[in-house]
């Protein structure tokens, strides 16, 4: 029994099917990445495991505990919590507002306010901006915001939706640090969905090659990363993309 | 200026009865993107309520607190049998407000009448300061109005609730994802609007006599008024009602009292013409993703 896992899920946006039969799961503590071309269903399948979406068949089983089919709140409050794609900061709240609204699940509010003091010493930034509305951070800072509130809520497992889309270079290498440092400095668990293929599989432990709504492919990311189906179905059709990300690191 | 000073107590009285409206519908406007026009017939009902209970010999302070939990129960009956059910079409929501107006005052005119219904005035005393007479009534309406939006203000900026209240009128998804119970939200905001719909029943019906077709009145006012603040913004509707209130007293006092409506829509619809968006913003309603 993992911390997560999951079991022979089909998923669907109306008569569409995007994810067919996706098993995998992740361990306490792991850090583990789903990657695949783009449509491939990687973010539906997140979002089915967070409860945004109700998959059609199968069980999502959190610490062997029957998951399936709930809303996203009661998730969060089992300690699956997702980073949204996009960040999804809210704009009018303030930086620290946004960091307790992360905590809204969790019961032990008197350490709430360490946590938040906590957050701003591991992002130095967000200390910085913290009467500041998040509209009005940067791309990267609401990136780091955005992590910071997934963490207040103390996760034992973290859904990562393209944390580097549309970071500068630079931003980029320091959210791949966050990444590799969060089973050290917060005890959580990483699922990662990452276009970014070199941050992928430089971060990750274990990884999931995902085509046309399916897993084709579930390896240690050493493994994964030299084999020939890898090459084939996702560098091979992205060898540029993996090209420009590698190139300014 | 007496005469002045009377006339804007007055008309603060009535938009104080306003404001309570325009706090609800602005409300779940915010959280659902659903217009509720039948939020006058809930004021309609708290004022029935009210009145059965006085002339069944209760007093003011028990039928007012009855308004607020007869109405407050309906609105939870409501969203949990209706309005939940058109949370992602919100303009069936409208659409389903627009039929209980006529429902609501159906019922009410099947089992008592349509005529008009009155109570004695729970406050008859007139305080007369420096030649301006104030009826104590009027004067406790907008006391108590004060208090009500204070205390919701509170709530919102302040707590914890308030807090998730406004990051899911921003982004449900991202506040559910985040643990948020946005469903819970939303029947909470359907009681506490209904609930001071009741409220402003009870008050209308201790300031006025009321008919089972106040409602429509009241509502086109209270939309007005989440419309000029911008809707989902509350701190719009009561400055927006205070502006109404206070256009209305000027037009009683020194214009031409029988035009009073026409100069809040005129106003209105300058104010809509300067500043679509309402004087303090507002929402365009939920995302839909």
């Amino acid at each position: 029994m993992s911390l997560l896992d999951i079991a022979h899920i089909d998923t669907a946006y109306g008569a569409i099917s995007v994810n067919r039969d996706v098993s995998l799961s992740v361990g306490e503590g792991e850090i583990a990445t789903i990657l695949g071309p783009n449509g491939a269903g990687k973010t539906t399948l997140l979002r089915a495991i967070c409860g945004v979406v109700k998959p059609k068949r199968g069980a999502i089983l959190v610490s062997g505990r029957d998951m399936t089919r709930l809303p996203p709140d009661k998730l969060a409050k089992a300690g699956v919590v997702m980073v949204p794609e996009g960040r999804r900061i809210f704009a009018d709240l303030t930086v620290r507002e946004n960091l307790r609204l992360g905590a809204y699940a969790r019961e032990d509010r008197e350490a709430i306010e360490a946590d938040i003091r906590r957050m701003e010493y591991y992002f130095p930034v967000l200390a910085q901006k913290r009467d500041q509305k998040g509209g009005a951070l940067s791309g990267g800072q609401q990136q780091m915001l955005a992590i910071a509130r997934g963490l207040m809520a103390r996760p034992r497992l973290l859904l990562l939706d393209e944390p580097s889309l549309g970071l500068s270079p630079l931003m980029v290498k320091e959210v791949q640090s966050v990444i590799a440092d969060l089973r050290k400095n917060f005890g959580a668990a990483v699922l990662l969905v990452e276009q970014n293929a070199s941050l992928a599989l430089a971060v990750a432990e274990r990884g999931y090659l995902m085509q046309s709504g399916r897993i084709v492919a579930a390896n240690a990311i050493a493994e994964l990363r030299d084999s020939r189906l890898m090459r084939d179905l996702y560098l091979g059709a992205g060898k540029s993309r993996l090209g420009e990300a590698a190139a300014p690191n | 200026m007496e005469i002045f000073l009377q006339q804007l107590i007055n008309s603060l009285s009535v938009a104080s009865v306003i404001i309570l409206i325009g706090i609800g519908i602005t409300l779940i406007f915010g959280l659902t993107g659903i217009i509720n026009f039948a939020h006058g017939e809930f004021l309609m009902i708290g004022g029935m309520t009210t009145w059965l209970v006085v002339s069944h010999g209760g007093g003011f302070l028990l039928g007012a607190a009855a308004a607020v939990a007869v109405v407050g129960a309906l609105g939870f009956v409501l969203e949990r049998s209706l309005f939940r059910l058109t949370l992602d079409r919100p303009m069936n929501g409208f659409i389903i407000s627009l039929g209980l107006i006529v429902v609501l005052q159906h019922v009410v005119i099947r089992f008592w009448n349509s005529y008009q219904k009155a109570i004695p005035q729970p406050l008859a005393s007139v305080w007369e300061i420096g030649g301006v007479r104030i009826v104590a009534m009027r004067a406790a309406v907008v006391l108590i109005t004060a208090v009500v939006v204070a205390i919701t203000f509170f709530a919102i900026s302040r707590s914890r609730y308030g807090l998730a209240l406004r990051a899911s009128v921003a982004d449900q998804e991202t506040a559910a994802l985040m643990g948020v119970p946005v469903r819970r939200y939303i029947t909470g905001v359907f009681i506490y609007g209904s609930a001071l719909a009741g409220l402003g029943g009870a008050m209308m019906i201790a300031l006025f006599p009321i008919t089972p077709f106040i409602g429509s009145v009241i509502v086109v006012r209270g939309f007005a008024v989440a419309l000029i603040g911008g809707l989902g913004n509350v701190a719009g509707a009561v400055l927006a009602g205070l502006v109404l209130g206070l256009m209305d007293g000027l037009s009683a006092g020194y214009g031409l009292p029988e035009w009073t409506e026409a100069y809040s829509f005129a106003l209105m619809i300058l104010i809509l013409l300067l500043r679509p968006q309402g004087l303090l913003g507002g929402t365009a309603g939920p995302k839909a993703i």
